[in-house]
């Protein structure tokens, strides 16, 4: 098999899915001048580029699948049949070590270093290709390229963005419908003579909008250096302000948008200084080595450097420094002393911290979290793509990718961060009202289960829910996005009920996605959704964790709770908008379910909800993806201080833990029905019993509080300050010079007309005063000029003489 | 050595050697002869004359080219020509380079902004052609002689041209005053060089260091009265060519001249004399100290040089004073005009105080001085681009709203943003911004007033003044922009439509101004050669 060329053609082909939104967005900003305000050209175009993408995308998954002869599926199978464990493809040469079975169908994998170019290989199957696509320009020792690397990751990750964007983009034809118009009147900005604010329609600007996000997420993914991560990462950020801040009329809206991309800074700021180290101890970006076309003078990447090819990091305990390894494991050496090339520990922990910061902005992490909320100010299609199934999945995309960068130390730290969120954000989803909100809530919540999964060495399990969570809650957005519609933009749910009757497609699809997170499935049978594979694989690897590792049993209790608390609120939910009787009988009235342009991306993504996930761990979504699983991963790390459960160990408590989770979870849902449900207990009386409680999540823990007391507020007073200091001081210089100048020139100009003037004028009179005839036709200054070549030359002679050496 | 032989040689001279080192001015004589006779003919109803002119121009910036690069790669040799009278050598060329460009920009400028209309055409161009020609003598006056003639042969054309707008009384009044001023420096520079002449016994520049050098050394020394003469004669040279440079205080014709003659005569003058003007002042000085020797004739230079240093500071102080309270567009760079005169002889004064500085001041005399001559010619060579550019900018906008009040530049930038977007350029230029070109000049000239400080300390305070004038002459170039930019327009003020021809050649103008700030090295690299020519 021709394996040079397919590394190429998957090139090709995401990189078309990667730039078609780019060109499209170039052509739909200018939709003002190119159509009409009520065409939905824009959106067509949008709609075509991403779906092309996603024709792209899922070919490319196939052909890769056919290169490889689905060798992960069958390897899968081996690997479940003899041991349950599972051998992933690593980065660099896969040891397998000890493994007895490594002569099966992983012996295919035992590729022979990691590829350059176009993947070059020797005796075996390639799974994972990197390139170079451009490079933007050399500076000293560092080369900026636009590298590529596609490996089973990349491709599910391409496949399910364009496949959820395409969705989210058909609904939102329909969803921003009532902007197609030369006089849109947004109901929520009052001006100040009391009536409302108009504008025209911005429906073009939101696809384009869109489509550059698109663009930018898919770059992001496909990025094979952590530079070019970097970029797209911002780029991501800069059209999440830009979507969030749609409404820029609204006050609410322009404030969330700062809030969001200010925040998002404090993480990059993190990000920035890990890339710093990064580059400083290792030199280069890259994420694998590159090799020269002869096979030799390899450049090891990032990966190889810190891991080595065995996924063990090689540390020298005596000076707290870890050896830069090459591509075939060795150490590497400086070429001029032969010193080896280190990198301190400790250095290596705050790159990894560093770039887990960014990951926390983004991915809406503790104590980052609250600008996510927020962002639900933006249109539902974006809270929908950008603000649950992708952008602020990058964090937790990012985190697996930079996993064999992030040591021991780190990997706790990103476990406890993601168990603190996942707690934190689902007790506020329980008392939100506002339905965007309690999916915003439940999101954060969510990718804290991510976070937690990766952190604790559950690698495939973190992404597999990453994947899982993108369906049922985009699906769960935008069944929401039907609802406001349907209720003419009345997003507090207190004020719905029974829309069931009124929305059918709406109601079931959305109860699909809801008990698709909230894990439910009957035990002992096929029949679970999505979300109950995806969540039992991270509470697994919980479980075997705080086996390992009694101390930290914190790290299983609150995510095992948390499931039963996340059933408890999502049922709440959808009791609370399709069941039951209407409580605004008006607002009931006018409901109407959405057009097919918006029900039908529903019932696409309600079947991936339902069904992506099917197998569980030995089906095709997890299988591909702990294919990718770095090295190291599957043996797990015994350790003194933390020690990660390998896969055999996970697998042993599989079915306890799962067993665990669905209690939890039912019981969730039995609480929710009997309170919100079957009203068998009034919410408003365990509201009364518990104010203290009930308030502090009503005010989110208060967060907000606290970040305005600690930054907001100070940096205020600072920044009156140096206003101040501004105002007073230096405007003072400045007035002050201005001042001084013009007092001098007006003193000149005085000194000039008054004495000046006068004195030329007096000697003039007194010299030439009287009887000259000239004066009818002169105005009598010539006169002064003539006399000042005489006065002036005489001065000279009087300066000369004055200054002559006297010898 | 009978009658003949010196007819013959002088024939040969002419014909063999001085023709052709001559040809630019030579070029500019025919054209005006063409002119006058297509006038006599009345053939100038078919052919313009201003293409004439220009054609004239172009040709004589052809051959100065030809001849610099010939001078530069060596085909030519430095000498002097027409029995002495003129020299010839790279600093020669490069000024003809300069005038005979600058002319060729100049008659662009009035083919396209309609002064003078046809009728007055081939007076204009003659007079304008003939006021280079005096330019160009005086770059390479060799003689003294040659000196005033030149001086005058530039002067006598320009009364003429600020009187050429024969209807206006300003006009006429500003020609007026022009011609009874200059004739008063001209009496007054002539009394010193008769003076010069009479005693040293030469009228030669080469031999006049020489012939000092013997004074001083003879008996008496520089107490003898002859020396002191001889100053005094030397300041009166000085004088004339102050009043050329408008110089404060001989600079008082300069404002009313400007405002009486139109903005394309106000920009030829206050560029292409003034460089004249530097050219001649700086062969003057170095012939007035000759190769640098004698201690007591040294600090006679050095304070001679303080002194140029001190004057130089005080009308760049002066200019860029007055000109704040200026309503008129042109007397605000009339003043703009005498401040800049200031900088540029700062350059000058520094050259003084380096040549004569006294062999334990450490530093490299040589490389210094060619710092200063390098300084001046850069700014010149920016200044010709970003002084004509405004200039040309304000004869253009005086065809479309016939004013030359600032206020009543108000929106203007609304109308014509080409044009006030490159008079910003040129504004930013003569304040000394970086990037422009005007930045690099002043930066050059400042370090080598740096340098000379070292020789002497007030040089440093001149510095000082320098910089504090730039500040200064920010604000009024400001207010300018300000009416342009800012001000809104009011009720009355007239459509503007400003021809695309004309918007592309003030953008020709403004490049250079952009490129001589970014890419310096070229020109640098000439005026230093040049520098080293003529430099002893």
């Amino acid at each position: 098999m021709p394996t040079e060329s397919i590394g190429n053609e998957l090139a090709l082909l995401l990189g078309i899915a990667w730039l078609l939104p780019l060109a499209g967005f170039a052509v739909e900003i200018f939709g003002g001048f190119l159509w009409p305000r009520v065409s939905r050209t824009a959106a067509y175009i949008a709609v075509a580029c991403i779906g092309i993408g996603f024709l792209c995308s899922f070919t490319a998954l196939m052909k890769w699948g056919n290169a490889t002869d689905w060798v992960v599926l069958k390897g899968t199978d081996s690997h479940h049949a003899s041991a349950g464990e599972h051998g992933g493809e690593g980065h660099g040469d896969e040891g397998h070590g000890d493994e007895g079975h490594a002569e099966e169908a992983a012996h295919a994998e035992h590729a022979e270093g990691e590829e350059s170019e176009s993947g070059v290989h020797h005796d075996a199957v390639a799974t994972t290709f990197s390139g170079t696509m451009y490079s933007l320009g050399t500076f000293g020792g560092l080369e900026v390229t636009l590298d590529w690397y596609i490996d089973s990751l990349t491709l599910l990750m391409f496949t399910m963005v364009t496949l959820i964007a395409t969705c989210i983009h058909v609904f939102a034809i329909g969803y921003m419908s009532d902007e197609l118009t030369e006089d849109h009147v947004d109901h929520e900005v009052h001006t100040a003579d009391g009536g409302h604010f108009h504008r025209p329609g911005r429906f073009y600007k939101f696809f384009s909008y869109m489509s550059l996000f698109c663009f930018s997420m898919l770059g992001l993914v496909l990025a094979g250096n952590i530079f070019q991560v970097f970029v797209f990462w911002e780029l991501v950020g800069i059209c999440s302000y830009l979507l969030i801040g749609f409404y820029v009329e609204r006050k609410s809206a322009s404030t969330a948008a700062n809030k969001a991309f200010i925040v998002n800074r404090v993480g990059d700021w993190g990000f920035i200084i890990g890339l710093m180290i990064l580059w400083t101890y290792c030199g280069t970006f890259r994420f694998v080595g590159e090799e020269s076309t002869d096979g030799h003078a390899a450049k090891p990447g990032l990966f190889e450097m810190v891991r080595g090819n065995d996924g063990q990091i090689d540390v020298n305990e005596e000076e707290d420094v870890v050896y830069l390894r090459d591509a075939h494991g060795h150490r590497l050496e400086d070429p001029e002393t032969h010193e080896p090339k280190t990198i301190p520990y400790a250095l290596l922990i705050v790159a990894g911290l560093g770039v887990f910061g960014g990951c926390i902005g983004k991915s809406a992490q503790f104590p980052l979290q609250t600008w996510l909320p927020d962002a639900m100010e933006g249109p539902t299609p974006v809270s929908a793509l950008v603000h649950s199934a992708t952008m602020v999945a990058a964090g937790v995309y990012l985190a697996g990718r930079f996993y064999p960068v992030f040591t021991p130390e780190v990997l706790l730290t990103i476990a406890y961060i993601g168990c603190i969120t996942l707690f934190l954000a689902a007790t506020i989803a329980v008392v939100a009202t506002d339905i965007k909100r309690v999916l915003a809530y439940s999101t954060i919540s969510q990718l804290g289960y991510m976070m937690l999964g990766i952190g604790l060495g559950g690698w495939a399990a973190g992404l597999f829910h990453l994947v899982t969570h993108a369906f049922f809650k985009s699906l769960m957005f935008l069944a929401s996005g039907s609802v406001i519609v349907g209720c003419h933009h009345e997003q507090e749910m207190p004020r719905m009920g029974g829309l069931r009757r009124k929305m059918p497609i709406t109601a079931y699809t959305m109860l699909i996605g809801v008990i698709a997170i909230a894990g439910l499935a009957i035990p002992g049978t096929v029949i679970a959704f999505s979300g109950y594979h995806s969540k039992d694989a991270i509470v697994a690897t919980a479980l075997a964790h705080t086996n390992l590792n009694p101390g930290h049993f914190l790290l299983f209790i609150v995510p095992l709770v948390t499931a039963g608390i996340t059933a408890f609120y999502m049922f709440r939910l959808w009791f609370y908008t399709f069941a039951g009787e209407p409580r605004d009988q008006e607002l009931y009235d006018h409901v109407h379910e959405s057009p097919w342009v918006m029900t039908g991306p529903l019932l696409v993504l309600s079947v991936f909800a339902a069904g992506c996930a099917i197998g569980g761990e030995q089906g095709f979504l997890y299988s591909m993806l702990s294919h990718s699983e770095p090295a190291g991963v599957a043996t797990g790390v015994e350790a003194a201080a933390v020690s990660l459960p390998g896969h055999d160990l996970i697998h042993d408590v599989h079915h306890e833990a799962g067993v665990m989770a669905l209690f939890a979870a039912v019981s969730g849902a039995i609480i929710a029905y009997l309170l919100y449900g079957a009203h068998v207990l009034n919410p408003a009386d365990i509201q009364r019993h518990f104010t203290g409680l009930y308030t502090f999540l009503v005010e989110k823990w208060r967060f907000d509080d606290l970040y305005d007391a600690m930054f907001v507020r100070p940096s205020r007073v600072v920044a009156g300050w140096c206003a101040a200091t501004d105002r007073v001081v230096f405007d003072g210089i400045l007035h002050g010079a201005c001042r001084a100048a013009i007092n001098i020139s007006k003193w000149d100009r005085l000194f000039d007309e008054g004495i000046v003037d006068g004195l030329v004028n007096l000697v003039g009179n007194v010299v030439f005063g009287i009887g000259r005839s000239l004066r009818v036709v002169q105005t009598g200054r010539l006169r002064q000029y003539i006399m000042f070549i005489a006065v002036g030359v005489l001065t000279l002679f009087v300066l000369l003489f004055a200054f002559f050496p006297k010898y | 050595m009978d009658f003949n032989t010196l007819v013959e040689r002088v024939v040969h001279d002419t014909t063999q050697v001085s023709l052709w080192l001559f040809a630019p001015e030579l070029v500019l004589c025919v054209t005006i002869v063409l002119l006058l006779f297509v006038r006599l003919f009345n053939a100038d109803r078919f052919i313009p004359t201003y293409w004439m002119a220009l054609l004239g121009a172009l040709v004589s910036f052809m051959f100065s080219l030809t001849q610099f690069y010939q001078l530069r790669t060596e085909v030519l040799d430095s000498s002097t020509f027409f029995t002495g009278l003129l020299v010839f050598d790279q600093f020669t060329a490069f000024f003809r380079l300069f005038l005979s460009l600058f002319l060729t920009f100049v008659v662009a400028l009035t083919v396209l902004s309609g002064i003078p209309d046809e009728e007055d055409g081939p007076d204009f161009y003659a007079l304008l052609l003939g006021s280079t020609i005096g330019m160009m003598l005086m770059t390479s006056a060799n003689h003294l002689l040659m000196l005033f003639l030149a001086v005058e042969m530039t002067s006598v054309p320009s009364y003429a041209m600020v009187g050429f707008l024969k209807g206006r009384k300003l006009s006429s009044e500003a020609a007026l005053k022009y011609v009874v001023y200059g004739a008063g420096a001209a009496g007054v520079m002539l009394y010193g060089l008769s003076l010069i002449g009479g005693l040293l016994g030469t009228a030669n520049l080469p031999e006049m260091a020489d012939r000092i050098n013997m004074i001083v050394s003879g008996e008496a020394g520089m107490s003898d009265a002859t020396v002191r003469t001889l100053m005094l004669a030397a300041l009166m040279v000085l004088v004339g060519v102050a009043f050329k440079l408008s110089i404060v205080p001989f600079h008082f014709w300069c404002p009313d001249a400007f405002e009486g003659a139109s903005a394309e005569v106000a920009g030829f003058l206050s560029v292409a004399s003034k460089g004249a003007a530097f050219a001649l002042l700086v062969r003057f000085c170095l012939a007035l100290i000759g190769d640098p020797s004698g201690a007591s004739l040294s600090n006679m230079y050095v304070s001679l040089g303080i002194g140029i240093g001190v004057i130089a500071a005080v009308t760049a102080t002066f200019g860029n004073l007055a000109a704040y309270a200026q309503t008129n567009i042109k007397r605000l760079l009339a003043y703009s005009t005498i401040a800049h005169a200031g900088y540029m002889l700062m350059a000058v004064g520094a050259l003084l105080v380096i040549l004569n500085a006294p062999a334990d001041s450490g530093i490299n005399v040589h490389t210094e001085a060619i710092r200063c001559i390098e300084g001046l010619l850069y700014y010149l060579f920016v200044y010709m681009f970003m002084n004509l550019g405004a200039f040309a900018v304000v004869a253009l906008i005086r065809n479309e709203i016939f004013s030359e009040e600032i206020s009543d530049y108000a929106g203007l930038s609304q109308q014509a943003p080409a044009l006030c977007i490159c008079m910003a350029i040129f504004m930013f230029s003569l304040t000394g911004l970086p990037p422009l070109g005007g930045f690099f000049a002043k930066l050059v000239i400042f370090a080598s007033l740096f340098k000379a400080g070292t020789v002497h300390w007030s040089m440093w305070a001149i510095l000082a003044i320098g910089g504090l004038n730039t500040v200064f002459s920010l604000f009024y170039y400001i207010r300018v922009l300000k009416a342009m930019f800012i001000a809104p327009a009011t009720e009355q003020s007239k459509r503007v439509a400003v021809p695309t021809i004309a918007s592309a050649y003030i953008i020709t103008v403004s490049v250079p101004v952009v490129l001589l700030g970014i890419a310096i090295q070229g020109l640098s690299q000439t005026a230093q050669d040049v520098a080293n020519v003529i430099l002893p």
